[in-house]
């Protein structure tokens, strides 16, 4: 049974790139309305792969994924942001050769014509940066600026969820500091918001709830004060390696 | 010296223009240099030249020329008729060869696969059509002088509006309709474009129509001013490829003016050096290029 407030809910989820070898082994997470999930892990504990096959972009082998109680395992990439599940991958996540208003333009092309114009505004009016830079080829806005838009992106579809991968990668903290504020206020608007996060401390100070992710596996999850006060976390995160020290002061 | 040169060299400028944006847009959004190219131009002019004798027949008023020009509206029609036939060759050969190469991620099998889909689709015209030289018009025009020692026939003219109205409006597709941006954006990033909800198998479709078309339409221009051989498109493959990478590859206005440039030296060359080093030219242009500047003159680096 899906949960009625469960917007997305992903089930013993296996996923790879090779069907021999999947990264993701069994990963089940759930996101509900504005609620905004974070997912930690060490490097290699397969974080991005889930979102990707999440986003149809990285095959599954086995397990469900349900948007709105909707089964969407098996749909291609392309339909997904019709159904209400929006993706900002890490990287080149925006077309550099596009204008940023091209940028959103090719996003509303998913609407029906009548709300394209109306919903695009709507988003400028969320990042009034980007409308004054509208003509500008989108590779030539900052690190911070492209994420914006990555994310203005992703939202012109109004979507039910949005993923995002490591947002966090690169940006300088005043921008990673509006771009977190940004998220919040998209989930405050209902948004299931389900971000992947190296970046322990700027997750822990956004997200609602935690899934620690470790070789592919579910090692953890709880809402955040939960899991905060959880000595044990530090050392889970980690799953052991060089960054053991850092990584305990980030959480503490 | 006379001045002919840029009017012949307009006018081969602008069949390699055709043939070139279907190369440039197959490269940047296929990512792979696709050899069969040629033998779409080919199969334009053949399709054309099937269909202007079927409608010929059926019409025989049709046959009559369209004074100035040297043909009828059976060629006419047959040449927008076998501009779809050729885009769907496009699509049918995406389908069944390039697809499953794709699906296994080999650039470069695809590559080796294009040239054996180029001899197999030369061979099959050779065995549908035989190999002797055919004719889309047999009527003489007269050249008109438009001043400067220059003179054009009335057939180069309508080649030349017909290569300004199919660049003009393939342009005005990719710059200003949701398509275009679609193609543009599937050029740049096609994991990111299928984020987007784009429907990456429909642009791809999409792509090997237009080429196909616009190669069709260069092919029917060649098929005006010479013979109609199995060889006409495999012979212009070097000035394609040329033009496509002088212009930079992925720009359709780069490759019209790298068709017209390669056109143009060509023209310059058969009148200053000799007719035989004609074929030389696009070689030393794209050898040129490549040393010089290898994003092509529209290019970006990748």
């Amino acid at each position: 049974m899906t949960s009625p407030c469960k917007i997305l809910m992903v089930d013993h989820l296996v996923a790879g790139y090779e069907p021999s070898a999947p990264i993701v082994n069994g990963v089940s997470i759930a996101a509900e309305r504005g609620e905004i999930v974070a997912i930690l892990g060490p490097n290699g504990a397969g974080k991005s792969t889930l979102v990707k096959a999440i986003a149809g972009l990285v095959p599954v082998a086995a397990g469900h994924i349900r948007l709105d109680g909707e089964d969407i395992t098996t749909r291609p990439a392309h339909t997904l942001v019709r159904g209400g599940l929006a993706f900002v991958p890490q990287t080149e996540n925006v077309f550099a050769t596009l204008s940023v208003a091209d940028n959103l333009k090719l996003a509303s092309q998913a609407l029906a014509a009548p709300q394209r114009a109306g919903r695009i505004k709507d988003v400028y009016d969320i990042f009034p940066d980007l409308a004054r830079q509208q003509r500008l080829p989108a590779g030539r806005l900052s690190g911070g600026q492209r994420q914006m838009l990555a994310v203005a992106r992703a939202l012109i579809v109004s979507p039910k969820v949005l993923l995002l991968d490591e947002p966090s990668a690169g940006l300088s903290p005043k921008a990673l500091d509006e771009l977190f504020r940004k998220l919040l206020e998209i989930s405050g608007s209902g948004v299931g918001v389900v971000l992947v996060e190296q970046n322990v401390r700027a997750a822990l100070a956004v997200a609602d709830r935690l899934y620690v992710l470790v070789e592919g596996r579910n090692r953890l999850e709880g809402r955040k004060h939960e899991l905060t006060a959880d000595p044990g976390l530090a050392a889970l995160y980690l799953g052991g390696g060089n960054g053991r020290a850092a990584a305990a002061r980030t959480v503490q | 010296m006379s001045l002919q040169f840029l009017a012949d060299g307009l006018v081969g400028g602008c069949t390699v223009a055709l043939g070139a944006v279907g190369i440039t847009l197959t490269y940047s959004i296929l990512r792979f240099a696709n050899f069969a190219h040629g033998e779409f131009i080919s199969w334009g002019c053949y399709l054309t030249w099937l269909l202007a004798g079927a409608i010929g027949a059926w019409s025989i008023a049709s046959a009559a020329a369209l004074d100035p020009l040297s043909v009828g509206w059976n060629v006419v029609l047959a040449g927008v008729l076998a501009m779809a036939l050729t885009g769907l060759l496009g699509v049918a050969l995406d389908a069944v060869l390039f697809r499953p190469l794709r699906k296994r991620g080999a650039s470069i099998a695809a590559v080796m696969a294009s040239f054996g889909a180029a001899m197999a689709l030369r061979a099959l015209i050779e065995l549908l059509f035989s190999s002797r030289p055919a004719y889309l018009s047999r009527e003489l025009q007269i050249a008109i002088p438009i001043g400067a020692g220059i003179r054009v026939t009335p057939d180069q003219i309508a080649l030349i509006a017909i290569t300004a109205v199919c660049v003009g409006a393939l342009h005005g597709l990719l710059s200003y309709t949701g398509i275009g941006r679609s193609m543009r954006a599937v050029s740049e990033n096609p994991a990111l474009a299928r984020v987007v909800g784009i429907d990456v198998a429909r642009v791809i479709r999409l792509t090997w129509f237009i080429g196909g078309a616009l190669a069709c339409a260069s092919g029917v221009m060649l098929g005006l001013v010479v013979q109609i051989r199995p060889s006409m498109g495999a012979d212009l493959l070097l000035p394609l490829f040329a033009a496509a990478i002088l212009g930079g590859v992925g720009s359709v206005p780069g490759a019209l003016i790298g068709g017209l440039i390669v056109g143009l030296a060509e023209a310059v060359t058969v009148q200053l050096v000799g007719a035989e080093w004609r074929t030389a030219v696009a070689f030393l242009v794209l050898i040129g290029v490549l040393l010089l500047r290898p994003t092509g003159l529209f290019g970006q680096a990748a």
